[in-house]
């Protein structure tokens, strides 16, 4: 192009720069619209199998810009050749050729030559976005309606969510209890070892199994708490006894001989439900050593100057325990187990239904966030109403016919002897019937009182 | 630089040549009124040493536009009236027994054909054997007779004349002999505003005296000229694709063309249009040929070398619509615009 003046040289260097960027949106969308597309598939994708890739859809937006790399390429492989430019300037200048002559002959006697002027003066190619965008606008929509469309949540993943839970509620009561030392190390490491065979086994199936074998864990630390609770009020109780016989003078008397025998009977419960673990040093050696607080061998001291001292200071510690006790009574209640306190709003105040609202939950009719399906319920006046059914007439004895007179005893009829498979159906009926409903673990409480055998009774 | 590079001509030269060039369009402007197409091409393919077949209804000028050009150029010209009983002997002579120097030989008679300008009126009324006697003239520019070949005059020219109507007791002219014509120009009659001027102007219809316009010597340095024209590649490559379109088993062929096109044009056409190109292109004042040249001497260069379908004629589609078809069928440039760019006027 060295042939040309140089206000035509800058005109078809400009030319060129243009026809470039023009050439690149040419090819551009060849790839970008596919780009999209492959982006709205992938959105797709993941939106069905994929959950975790849900943050990062967004950046599928970027593929556009990720297709101006092949795009690129493409265009310097097939870009235009300075012949080819020069042959296009030369097409729009009215095909003269005068551009084409100089490019190929390099005559420097033309290069002033009017049309070649009036190249210099000509307006460049206009560029038209909106040919482009209508190429792009169909794939982003395919791809915008694929980041629109709701992420499934596969139905194998939710065990975890629910094991976890499930676990992560018993841990927190196992937690609490160890930080109050109520259980002691053995019994935490059993209760670890049973959450997670718990957890284990609601990663596998997450049933009504599952939640009653949490529940049965949730009822044994409450029992645990319980024994404990009543080891320490047992305590409470005839270390007060004794103190009002003290009180009373009544040193020698032989009730006072079994009061004593009682805080000892009283101290060993306690010492084996593992509250005296954290027994003050002088409360041990009042108790006869360290040992007694584990082993539960109580030696009490005989003299009734170290008895009342023994009586005030396990009274003062029983006192503390106690309150800490008080506190936890509701663990291993709090989850799990369906209390309407909890839910003032479906309150038997508002009818047994709730508000009234399909889905909006009642206590008679599940739990408030679980989907509900009536069906199309009878309107008022299209349910069944109350028809009086004409009165009963007494038969009249005299309706009664002998059919036969036989001589004999009457004997036993066959009819009658029919009936008694059901009349032992139904002995057994309700023994059935708590069979089915109650758990395994309740079985063993009540079995008792449903034994067909008389000495049971 | 371009390796097949060679030096233009120079503006200087363009101007002179285009200076004498437009004095013999000038004066013939003088004697066919309203007819400058007709007479660029006529001179462009003057100028490119072609051939040409005038074709149009009687009374618009055929002959006069030939007999005008043989005065301008100070060339010899015959004209020749075509006849169904015109002999081949009585177009390139015959030999004569002569008794000379009491010996009798045979002399060689030239016939009209030993000439620069020859004006063959009414070609299509010969019969076919006398239309080949040109073919030969027509093509080497030389005449063989009883064995023995004479050159004809240089420049020698052909302009012939056909009426498009009164077929009856003619001879088409076959394809070999339509491919020697580098145009076929086709003349339209004329307009009210030109015979009104040619009624206040010519009493009795006779043209203007006219003087030599251009000398031998002049016309062969034009003539060397137009060969000098330069024809750029892209050029020729449009040139190229016009005629392989012309085809219609070609890839490139509009649908018009498959549908009525028998056989496509022959390389004679691109040749044509690239010389008629040049003569036009130095007749405009121009170094070079540009794609505008090749679109106005595409149709005259093309029109006749297309054999037709018989359904192209029931149709109504003659060469010249055909080749207009083709114009906007086929870009003049293989690699255009990017379809992202609007070219602004």
């Amino acid at each position: 192009m060295n042939a040309f003046q140089a206000s035509v040289r800058s005109a078809m260097r400009r030319f060129a720069r243009r026809v470039a960027v023009g050439h690149f949106l040419e090819i551009w969308p060849l790839w970008a619209v596919p780009s999209l597309l492959l982006a709205g598939l992938i959105a797709l994708v993941c939106r069905m199998f994929f959950p975790s890739a849900a943050e990062i859809l967004v950046w599928l937006w970027l593929a556009p810009v990720v297709a101006i790399f092949p795009a690129f390429i493409i265009c310097i492989a097939r870009a235009y050749r300075p012949s080819e430019i020069v042959a296009l300037a030369d097409s729009l200048d009215g095909g003269q050729g005068l551009l084409l002559t100089l490019l190929e002959t390099g005559d420097p006697a033309w290069t002033g030559a009017p049309a070649l002027e009036n190249f210099s003066r000509r307006p460049l190619p206009r560029l038209r976005p909106r040919r482009l965008l209508w190429k792009f606008l169909p794939a982003a929509a395919f791809l915008l309606a694929a980041l629109l469309v709701p992420q499934r949540v596969p139905a194998g993943p939710g065990n975890t969510i629910l094991a976890n839970d499930i676990a992560e509620d018993l841990k927190t009561t196992l937690a609490e209890l160890t930080k109050r030392d109520l259980i002691t190390p053995a019994e935490e490491k059993k209760l670890e070892e049973e959450i997670e065979r718990i957890r284990k086994s609601a990663l596998e199936r997450v049933d009504s199994s599952s939640w009653e074998a949490a529940d049965a864990l949730r009822e044994k630390l409450a029992a645990n708490l319980s024994e404990k609770h009543d080891a320490l009020k047992w305590a409470q109780e005839s270390l007060a006894r004794y103190a009002a016989a003290s009180a009373q003078g009544v040193a020698d008397n032989p009730a006072h001989e079994s009061d004593i025998e009682e805080i000892a009977r009283a101290i060993e419960t306690l010492s084996r439900s593992g509250l005296l673990a954290d027994a003050p040093a002088d409360l041990r050696r009042l108790l006869g050593g360290s040992s007694t607080a584990t082993s539960g061998n109580v030696r009490l001291a005989t003299d009734a100057r170290s008895l009342r001292k023994l009586a005030d200071s396990l009274s003062t510690y029983l006192a503390k325990r106690s309150e800490g006790l008080r506190d936890l009574s509701r663990l291993g209640k709090e989850s799990g187990w369906f209390d309407p306190s909890e839910y003032p709003q479906f309150s038997y105040d508002r009818g047994p239904d709730g508000d009234g609202d399909p889905g909006s939950g009642g206590l008679n009719r599940g739990r408030g966030d679980a989907p509900l399906t009536w069906g199309k319920e009878s309107l008022p006046f299209d349910r069944f109403k109350a028809v009086a059914l004409p009165p009963g007439a007494v038969r009249s004895p005299d309706d009664w016919a002998p059919v036969a007179v036989l001589p004999g005893a009457p004997k036993a009829s066959p009819e009658i002897g029919a009936q008694a498979p059901a009349q032992d159906y139904a002995g057994t009926a309700g023994q059935a019937a708590w069979r089915r409903t109650l758990v395994p673990r309740h079985r063993s409480a009540v079995k008792k009182y449903f034994e067909n055998s008389p000495s049971a009774r | 630089m371009n390796p097949e590079a060679k030096s233009l001509l120079t503006p200087e030269a363009v101007a002179g040549a285009q200076t004498k060039i437009a004095r013999l369009v000038n004066e013939l402007r003088r004697v066919i009124l309203g007819k400058e197409q007709m007479i660029d091409e006529v001179v462009a393919a003057l100028l490119a040493h072609g051939h040409v077949l005038l074709e149009g209804l009687p009374g618009l000028g055929k002959t006069e536009l030939v007999k005008a050009l043989s005065r301008l150029l100070s060339f010899n010209f015959r004209r020749i009236q075509f006849t169904p009983d015109l002999l081949p002997t009585d177009i390139t002579g015959s030999h004569i027994l002569q008794e000379r120097e009491g010996r009798k030989e045979f002399v060689f008679h030239p016939g009209p054909v030993f000439t620069n300008l020859l004006l063959a009126d009414e070609i299509n009324r010969a019969s076919p054997k006398t239309q080949a006697a040109l073919l030969e003239a027509m093509q080497e520019r030389r005449v063989t007779t009883f064995g023995e070949t004479r050159v004809l005059p240089d420049p020698f020219f052909v302009l012939a004349t056909q009426n498009p109507i009164e077929l009856e007791g003619t001879y088409p002219l076959p394809e070999a002999q339509l491919d020697r014509f580098m145009f076929k120009v086709e003349i339209a009659g004329v307009e009210r505003q030109v015979l009104e001027e040619i009624l206040v102007t010519r009493v009795h219809g006779e043209p203007p005296a006219l003087e030599p316009a251009l000398s031998a010597s002049e016309l062969h340095t034009l003539f060397t000229m137009v060969d000098t024209v330069h024809l750029p590649r892209a050029v020729a490559n449009y040139i190229a694709r016009l005629v392989a379109a012309s085809h219609p088993k070609s890839a490139e062929a509009p649908e018009v063309v498959r549908d009525f096109v028998k056989y496509g044009s022959s390389p004679r056409g691109a040749i044509a249009i690239g010389a008629g190109a040049r003569g036009l292109a130095l007749l405009r004042g121009k170094p070079n040929v540009g794609f505008d040249e090749v679109r106005r001497v595409a149709a005259p260069a093309l029109a006749h070398r297309l054999v037709l379908d018989y359904a192209a004629r029931l149709e109504g589609w003659d060469g010249r619509r055909i080749v207009s078809a083709l114009l906007e069928a086929v870009p003049d440039i293989e690699r255009g615009l990017p379809q992202t760019l609007e070219a602004q006027k």
